[in-house]
């Protein structure tokens, strides 16, 4: 067992492209590292590089202490799930997972000893002698963990395994696999793009865009503190808001203008953001989480900043309710707006944005149950002041 | 992965399986292609000699002839392959695959007898003393005795159904395969839309099988061109009433062996090489078949 | 109504003449040999004679020159057996390589192939008798062994199958449980190809087994012809077509019968390989076309 770490790694094509810039990051022994973004960032290509599936063009992995720049796959010692699984088709259950065993030419005893346990852990004991393609898709995404586990190796890497499994399954086997990995204490990379897996089953998360790193922390500090707009509006769901605002200093206090209405900020808060002054009269960005708005009726105390707005579309969970609504406010119009909107592939806003500057801001907010707004009112929505982010027009960074 | 390095050495991934199968390419394959076209460009001493190897042989008197049944054996050959293979392949789709399955494997039995043996039984086919199609014989091809059915102007007829014979069974195969890809979706869609069977065979499936009918042209083309088999067996059984050099390919064998020129032999093999591949490229174009919405 | 019955009459007669204009003459050569020379023109062209004519026809058969039927057929088996094993060996690793690997020359080597597959082997026959003979090969059974084993639709055929039936992660994960090149393919790669190894067997096995030029140029010594020349030679000297030949001196027993069960016997290990060989064959011609 042992940690995995990446200096300066990059991975650059033929043509010039660079599908990883320069990744800088360390996974201790033992943890469970997220790699998550949307498609096209690297996250797979770093993986497969751990793997030794990818060619590292710069820079240098390691494993352990050990540098395994070229050294092919099968002397790093490390496990994978794939995406697709990857099982051997000719082969049963039991000796799909016994495969890699026998390879290494370990002994007859031991292969029994190791795949029993395996298939314990896995409730795979029924299928053991069954080709795979009798098998369900979980049975099979449980073969190609026991495949992996199986090996004991010094790290799993596991690429998107449960992306090919229905809803319900999903949220079980994220269970499983976090349980499995808490109980084998194994290092492990898992990829994905879905940002619940993410939040739900790492220790640490690293967000990356485009090939470079964009943040890496746990789940909570991903959350609450983004780096930059593009951290805050991947992570979240349903996604952050983003607004274009201003920042004025009134009286001695920072107010935030959105539209025609002002947000006053405490000092406690103007104490958390000291590169706010900087930007006194200029252009910022404002992210506003959904939790941080609320029916106007239902919000209590009764001189908080108030966003007067029209409700377009309410999506009741039962435990709350999603409110769309527009206010009279522009959209924050950047590239990462722009990217988060093709990710999640949502025409709407991207046609939206193509528009140009707009009179009116789309937002979403998680609303009380008890709501009693209806859909084309005219509505007042609280904002919780305390939790506002801001970032950079140009840079996407927080400030 | 590009490579796997293993203790320093880079290895190309997959080149070391290839490895075995390039000495036979080479010696079998691409040095004989070479050694052909510089055969035919050279006199024995080995001395260029420009295309003066292609005049000499162009000016045999059986040269013309031998060309001659070529092109009709080849024109019945093509002809018979598009419309009755391209036609029992539709006759067959579509409908009670058991029994399509049965007339399939009839179709196919004689395409084990391929060469020789399929010659053979067609000697005696054509022998209006012993065969069952003798009514035929008589009727058709004026007949009665075998060396009337081999007269010279039969000849390319009976070639090309021998040759039909022994390659049909396959190509309907390989037709009926390229018809099953076709979604029947699209089928149901046309007789929805009122298409009648034969329009919905020429208009829809035929078009969409168009690649494969290339394929088969293409292939049957070349090795049509290049006929030995049939006319030197024919030639064993007439008693001389064939000639040996009936087909280019025949002329080119006796070139080599009785006058031992090869740079003549080679000259007509290069010409049944261009041949060939014209009639490749003619077909590709014709067909369109490189196109892009494929 | 009447329309469509009328169009599925006419479209199970034409079915009918066809498939009778296919298996006809088969017929006629299984029931030939049962029949003696005579008997083969008075009776009916499907009767059946007796046994006892088909064991005279392969007597006189047998004593054609000392055993030389027997001898054709050895060497066909030969031939083909030993060209198509070298066949499999060569052409399934380098199909493999071509599909899933990566390196310089792949794109050349498979267009060349596909170039080589199309040209007609007649063509290269002369220039390969000439290499050969330059070689000092003429004479040996491997001037016709050798070149057998060049098929490069073999090849193809396991280019399509690979680079169409195996997905490339599959072999990744051969490669992180512990397999070098040369495992994961004979681990992986190679038990996942049953179905293209029949293919490729059944094509090379029956080319091999029904090539008539090559051998009858490279050849000079009955004794090492295959039964595809074997066959030309008894018809070019027996009296079967040729009533003058066979008359002066020796006498041979080669008649219709004789020659009709020459034919037949050269048939059927063929037809043995043809027959378990069809449903892989089928399969296999549309393999490429349906995806799993």
């Amino acid at each position: 067992m042992a940690g995995v770490s990446f200096e300066a790694a990059s991975k650059v094509y033929g043509d010039g492209t660079r599908a990883l810039d320069k990744l800088d990051l360390t996974i201790e022994d033992g943890e469970f590292m997220v790699l998550v973004g949307p498609s096209g960032c690297g996250k797979t290509t770093a993986l497969r590089m751990v793997a030794g599936l990818e060619e590292i063009s710069e820079g240098v992995v390691k494993i352990g202490d050990r540098v395994v720049n070229g050294l092919s796959p099968k002397n790093r010692d490390i496990a994978m799930v794939f995406q697709s699984y990857a099982l051997y088709p000719h082969l049963s259950v039991h000796d799909n997972i016994a495969f890699a065993l026998k390879i290494k030419k370990v002994p007859k005893a031991e292969i029994r000893r190791r795949v029993d346990e395996a298939a314990r852990i896995l409730d795979l004991e029924p299928h053991l002698k069954r080709k795979p393609r009798s098998l369900s898709g979980g049975q099979r995404q449980r073969v190609a963990m026991g495949r992996a586990i199986v090996r004991q190796p010094q790290a799993f890497l596991m690429d998107e395994p449960l992306s090919n499994l229905d809803a319900k399954l999903r949220v079980q086997m994220r269970a499983d696999i976090k349980k499995i990995q808490g109980d084998l204490g194994v290092t492990t990379i898992y990829v994905t793009h879905d940002q619940v897996e993410a939040m739900t089953m790492g220790h640490r998360v690293a967000v990356m865009r485009k090939g470079e790193l964009q943040q890496v922390a746990d789940p909570i500090e991903l959350y609450n503190r983004p780096l930059n707009m593009f951290v805050g509006g991947f992570i979240g769901s349903p996604a952050m808001n983003m607004l274009d605002a201003r920042v004025e200093r009134r009286n001695g206090s920072f107010e935030i203008v959105v539209g025609d209405v002002r947000i006053p900020l405490d000092e406690t808060k103007v104490a958390q953001h000291p590169g706010l002054s900087a930007y006194k009269g200029g252009r910022i960005v404002l992210g506003i989480r959904p939790e941080s708005l609320e029916d106007a009726a239902l919000a209590g105390e009764g001189n908080g900043p108030r966003l007067r707005g029209q409700a377009e579309l309410r999506e009741a969970l039962g435990s709350e309710m999603l409110m769309h609504f527009t206010i009279a406010a522009s959209p924050a119009v950047t590239n990462e707006v722009r990217e988060l909107a093709e990710d999640v592939g949502d025409d709407r806003a991207l046609g939206q944005l193509a528009e140009g500057p707009s009179a009116r801001a789309s937002l979403v907010g998680r609303f009380s149950p008890q709501t009693q707004i209806r859909e084309g009112e005219s509505i007042e929505v609280a904002v919780d002041a305390r939790a506002l982010h801001f970032f950079d027009v140009d840079s996407g960074l927080a400030v | 992965m590009e490579a796997t390095r293993t203790r320093g050495l880079r290895v190309p991934r997959g080149a070391p399986f290839v490895l075995p199968y390039l000495p036979f390419l080479i010696v079998f394959g691409i040095a004989p292609t070479i050694y052909a076209l510089d055969l035919a460009f050279t006199n024995a001493g080995g001395g260029w000699v420009g295309f003066h190897n292609f005049v000499r042989a162009y000016d045999d008197f059986r040269f013309v002839p031998a060309f001659k049944h070529i092109l009709i054996y080849t024109i019945v050959w093509l002809g018979a392959l598009m419309v009755f293979v391209v036609g029992l392949a539709l006759l067959l789709h579509g409908r009670a695959t058991r029994v399509s399955a049965t007339y399939r494997f009839l179709f196919y039995i004689p395409g084990a007898l391929a060469g020789a043996a399929a010659v053979v039984i067609w000697l005696f086919m054509l022998d209006p003393t012993v065969s069952p199609g003798s009514f035929l014989l008589r009727h058709v091809l004026g007949a009665s005795i075998f060396a009337q059915s081999i007269a010279p102007g039969n000849l390319p007829y009976i070639f090309a159904m021998i040759a039909f014979w022994t390659a049909a069974g396959g190509w309907i195969v390989v037709m009926y395969g390229a018809l099953n890809t076709i979604p029947p979706d699209l089928e149901e869609a046309a007789r929805i839309d009122g298409a009648g069977p034969f329009t919905i065979a020429f208009r829809l499936k035929l078009p969409l099988i168009r690649k494969w009918i290339a394929y088969m042209l293409i292939l049957s083309f070349a090795t049509g061109t290049q006929l030995f088999v049939e006319p030197e067996i024919v030639q064993h059984a007439s008693f001389g009433l064939v000639p040996d050099t009936w087909s280019p390919n025949q002329l080119a064998y006796q070139q080599a062996f009785r006058y031992a020129d090869f740079n003549v032999a080679a000259a007509i093999a290069v010409d049944l090489l261009l041949i060939g591949l014209l009639g490749a490229v003619l077909i590709v174009s014709r067909s369109g078949l490189f196109r892009a919405e494929d | 109504m009447g329309v469509r019955l009328l169009g599925l009459g006419a479209r199970m007669a034409i079915l009918l003449v066809f498939a009778i204009f296919f298996v006809a003459p088969i017929l006629w050569l299984v029931l030939a040999p049962t029949k003696s020379d005579h008997a083969l023109v008075t009776s009916s062209p499907f009767s059946f004679g007796s046994f006892h004519n088909v064991g005279l026809a392969w007597r006189h058969l047998d004593a054609y020159s000392d055993h030389l039927y027997r001898r054709w057929i050895a060497n066909t088996l030969v031939y083909s057996l030993s060209a198509t094993a070298i066949t499999l060996a060569i052409s399934i690793p380098a199909g493999y390589g071509l599909a899933l690997g990566k390196f310089p020359g792949r794109k050349l080597i498979l267009s060349l192939t596909l170039v080589v597959m199309i040209m007609p082997a007649a063509s290269l026959v002369l220039p390969i008798f000439l290499e050969l003979n330059a070689l000092h090969l003429i004479g040996s059974v491997f001037s016709v062994i050798l070149p057998f084993s060049f098929f490069p639709f073999g090849v193809y055929l396991a280019y399509i199958y690979y680079a169409t039936s195996i997905p490339p992660e599959l072999l990744d994960a051969a490669r992180v449980d512990g397999c070098g090149e040369w495992l994961t393919f004979r681990r992986v790669a190679l038990p996942l190809a049953k179905p293209v190894v029949a293919l490729v067997f059944f094509f090379s096995f029956v080319s091999n087994w029904n090539n008539f030029f090559l051998p009858y140029v490279v050849l000079a010594d009955s004794n090492q012809y295959p039964i595809t020349v074997g066959l030309s030679n008894l018809l070019a000297s027996t009296p079967s077509f040729n009533p003058a030949v066979g008359g002066g001196g020796q006498t041979t027993n080669i008649f219709k019968p004789e020659l009709a069960l020459a034919t037949l016997v050269a048939v059927i290990p063929v037809a043995i390989v043809f027959l378990f060989s069809q449903r892989a064959l089928v399969r296999g011609t549309l393999g490429g076309s349906v995806k799993q």
